[in-house]
């Protein structure tokens, strides 16, 4: 019983190491230069996926539930909205990687619209916005960042309006 | 050095002083509590993330920026945002990555509007990141949360062509 669930709690992390292994076979050089991407990746985020498993833990053990579902809750309103629009455009990395951490905090009474606008805030990149100008140029860098706040945030709302 | 490094040290410096802090003021079986969880979860999460960074890995070598440009400078119009946005959700990455990828479509004359969307799912969507999405926020978040993604990356995209 225990292995089943331990098969089926990882078969996504299963499937793709099968995977891996077919095209090993099929390109050994792009999936060994893929692999050692990968590594690169990981090491370049280890402190920050380091730092998230510390917080949420932290989060979890130590703040009542109540505290959490005031703060950022689902009748949290305009408050909640702009705290988690604003640690979704403070933080580093990819979304994916706070997955396992916005969990821990829905089950502490986070609502789901407030997580909604938090992922959607994570297009918006304060510390890339120089370079993003200089690519980009700066109207479209300018209106894509502004379009997205607006609509996010209604759109977390909406979202979460069904949850 | 790379914002990473940087922004990550900050992070885990803040979070090592919120563990000071409890640790002074005495609540030392709640921070037990919380590091015993934070080591399963660093190591969960490690192997979670390493495997999405391999498919990612992948996907980048077996399947070129280059290539997805030249593919996505062959629609225009409505179906061009449809298709950027598209092609947005499937390739990931930091959103940095993409900014330059917009820029050469900008210069080979795609419309803002394609632009906007493929920016707007790359980081919004992934198609990649979906599994983990569903284990972590259920089914019903992440199959609300994508398809609003997707519907709002397409009123941007139109809002953009509008307005530049």
């Amino acid at each position: 019983m225990k292995q089943k669930q331990i098969l089926k709690d990882w078969a996504i992390e299963i499937i793709i190491f099968v995977i891996v292994i077919v095209l090993a076979f099929l390109n050994p050089s792009k999936v060994s230069s893929a692999l050692l991407s990968a590594t690169k990746t990981y090491l370049n985020l280890f402190i920050v996926i380091v730092a998230i498993a510390l917080l949420a833990s932290f989060i979890v053990v130590t703040i009542p539930k109540q505290t959490i579902g005031k703060i950022i809750g689902k009748q949290s309103g305009i408050k909640g909205i702009l705290i988690g629009a604003t640690f979704g455009t403070l933080m580093i990395g990819p979304a994916y990687m706070f997955f396992p951490f916005f969990k821990e905090l829905r089950g502490k009474g986070a609502g789901a619209n407030i997580i909604a606008t938090t992922i959607g805030a994570w297009a918006i990149k304060i510390a890339w916005i120089p370079f993003a100008i200089t690519v980009l140029g700066w109207k479209v860098t300018f209106f894509f960042q502004w379009i997205d706040i607006c609509i996010f945030d209604s759109f977390g709302n909406f979202c979460g309006g069904f949850l | 050095m790379n914002t990473n490094l940087i922004e990550g040290v900050v992070l885990l410096a803040v979070v090592l002083v919120l563990y000071t802090v409890y640790f002074v003021k005495g609540a030392k079986g709640k921070l037990k509590d919380a590091s015993k969880k934070s080591v399963k979860m660093f190591i969960q999460n490690s192997i979670r993330l390493f495997a999405i960074f391999t498919i990612i890995a992948i996907l980048e070598k077996f399947l070129s920026t280059k290539a997805v440009s030249t593919f996505l400078l062959k629609f225009s119009g409505f179906r061009g945002i449809i298709v950027g946005a598209l092609a947005g959700s499937v390739m990931m990455g930091p959103a940095a990555t993409s900014y330059p990828l917009g820029q050469y479509l900008l210069s080979h004359n795609a419309s803002v509007s394609l632009v906007s969307a493929f920016l707007f799912t790359w980081v919004g969507i992934g198609v990649v990141s979906i599994p983990l999405e569903f284990k972590s926020l259920g089914k019903k978040f992440t199959l609300l949360r994508n398809s609003f993604t997707f519907i709002a990356a397409i009123l941007i995209a139109l809002l953009m062509g509008v307005l530049i």
